[in-house]
């Protein structure tokens, strides 16, 4: 447990001092939601509205892919990857430390993109806000658990900015189908449906649990 | 060699003649079975489609399982059983995502549909090519095959999430429950069951193979590197 917070507080701290992947990924979600203002089709027809919660979990889930593919080759400069697979404790406490560090800025991302978001699309969030942050948070747990495993293992290959998306993607489809149902549920607007937070409470358990386990097969000296 | 690799290498020849023995009846039973009186001749593909959908399924469950006893054994040669089933299972797979679309032209009017099974096999090919890929980008032997085993076991974990994710989304199946309700025309079962046999022939005689190959593999690439370094003292 104390390997976790040291972890958290670790990389919250070098992030804190250079602030580079957090502007990365806020820029950079900014940017895919201007980028996608340009290419919907003008008015505001229904049907093109549709799309909406779509784009902005495509916004998040691409911004998240670049922050955490920093997040381990951070530890591959100076060989501090040694240190952390040296570390006396259960690797998966190590592990969860990095799944919180990288929430915390996927978090604070969200927040930023999601005002962007709402200002170029002209979605009024404000009354659903706290049902939307609960289902943003949600989706972000699935998408960093699994991020966090499978970017120990693109750090370590070749082409590794390529690679994380190639792994990650693919294995997203619960997280990234429940997140957007239920935003647009809140974007009708229309009560929180439960089968879509069913949907993503089992993945994040599920994602949480297997890549805990597998954490340990991954670190390697 | 271990117990494994001896295995496969001892079913390289048993399965190729049975293959080559079933290969023919089997064609020969799908020209003698009967015509379809409502989708013709396209329903044929009822004789590839199915059978090819079992390999290839049979295929991704021996990745998972062989990269858990990896993991749990270290023994290279069940990571060299899981790389070679993930290779013959993508091979099945890319038969089923292609005979699918042209029976769905024929009998849904359309080439391709968001169907529960059709998106599961979908999402199931695409996790298993990266697998591949994976494999292909990793350097070194044992980190290969540690990250292909973790990844073949979150490409498992994934499947029934996936199942319920696509239900959610309206994707119910349209493909028809023809095996449960044992609906298949008559005249149609035997053929139909052959071509289960002999898919699931040519899946176990092209894994025996590959093991056998990627087994030679590793073999070369150690002797290359013991001669390397009988060379590097001898200078």
């Amino acid at each position: 447990m104390t390997v976790l917070l040291a972890v958290l507080w670790k990389d919250l701290l070098v992030e804190w001092r250079s602030r580079d992947r957090i502007a990365a990924m806020g820029v950079f979600a900014v940017l895919v939601v201007v980028i996608f203002q340009f290419a919907a089709p003008p008015g505001s027809a229904p049907e093109s509205r549709g799309h909406l919660p779509g784009l902005l979990w495509v916004a998040w889930v691409f911004s998240a892919v670049l922050g955490l593919n920093r997040s381990f080759a951070l530890e591959l400069e100076n060989d501090a990857w040694a240190g952390l697979a040296l570390a006396p404790a259960e690797r998966g406490w190590i592990y969860l430390g990095k799944v919180l560090a990288s929430l915390a800025l996927l978090g604070a991302v969200q927040l930023v993109s999601a005002i962007a978001f709402a200002l170029a699309f002209d979605v009024p969030l404000g009354g659903v806000a706290g049902p939307l942050a609960a289902v943003a948070a949600l989706g972000a747990v699935g998408v960093t658990a699994l991020g966090t495993l499978f970017a120990a293992v693109a750090a370590r290959t070749q082409y590794r900015e390529v690679m994380l998306p190639l792994l990650l993607l693919p294995l997203l489809v619960p997280v990234l189908l429940g997140a957007v149902r239920a935003t647009a549920a809140l974007l009708e607007p229309q009560p929180l449906p439960w089968p879509p937070i069913r949907l993503l409470l089992v993945t994040d358990a599920v994602f949480l649990i297997v890549s805990f386990v597998c954490f340990e097969y991954v670190l390697d000296e | 060699m271990s117990k494994l690799d001896s295995l496969a290498a001892r079913a390289v020849l048993p399965t190729g003649i049975l293959l080559a023995i079933a290969t023919p009846i089997w064609l020969w039973l799908v020209l003698q079975a009967p015509l379809d009186s409502v989708q013709g001749v396209v329903q044929k593909i009822v004789y590839v489609h199915p059978p090819c959908a079992f390999a290839a399924y049979l295929g991704f469950a021996c990745t998972a399982i062989g990269g858990a006893l990896y993991l749990w054994r270290r023994d290279e040669a069940w990571d060299r059983f899981a790389a070679s089933s993930a290779e013959v299972g993508v091979l099945f797979c890319a038969l089923v995502i292609a005979t699918g679309p042209l029976w769905a032209r024929g009998t849904w009017g359309r080439w391709w549909s968001w169907d529960l099974r059709l998106t599961l096999t979908l999402l199931l090919f695409l996790v298993y090519l990266s697998y591949l890929l994976l494999r292909g980008f990793t350097e070194g032997n044992e980190r290969t095959a540690r990250f292909a085993a973790v990844y073949g076991i979150a490409g498992l974990a994934i499947i029934p999430l996936n199942y319920f994710a696509i239900e959610l989304a309206g994707g119910r199946s349209i493909h028809p429950e023809n095996l449960q309700r044992g609906s298949l025309g008559a005249g149609m079962r035997a053929p139909f069951w052959f071509g289960v046999l002999t898919a699931l022939l040519a899946f176990a005689h092209l894994l025996a193979r590959r093991i056998e190959l990627a087994w030679l593999g590793d073999r070369a690439a150690r002797d290359a590197a013991a001669a390397e370094e009988a060379a590097s003292w001898g200078t």
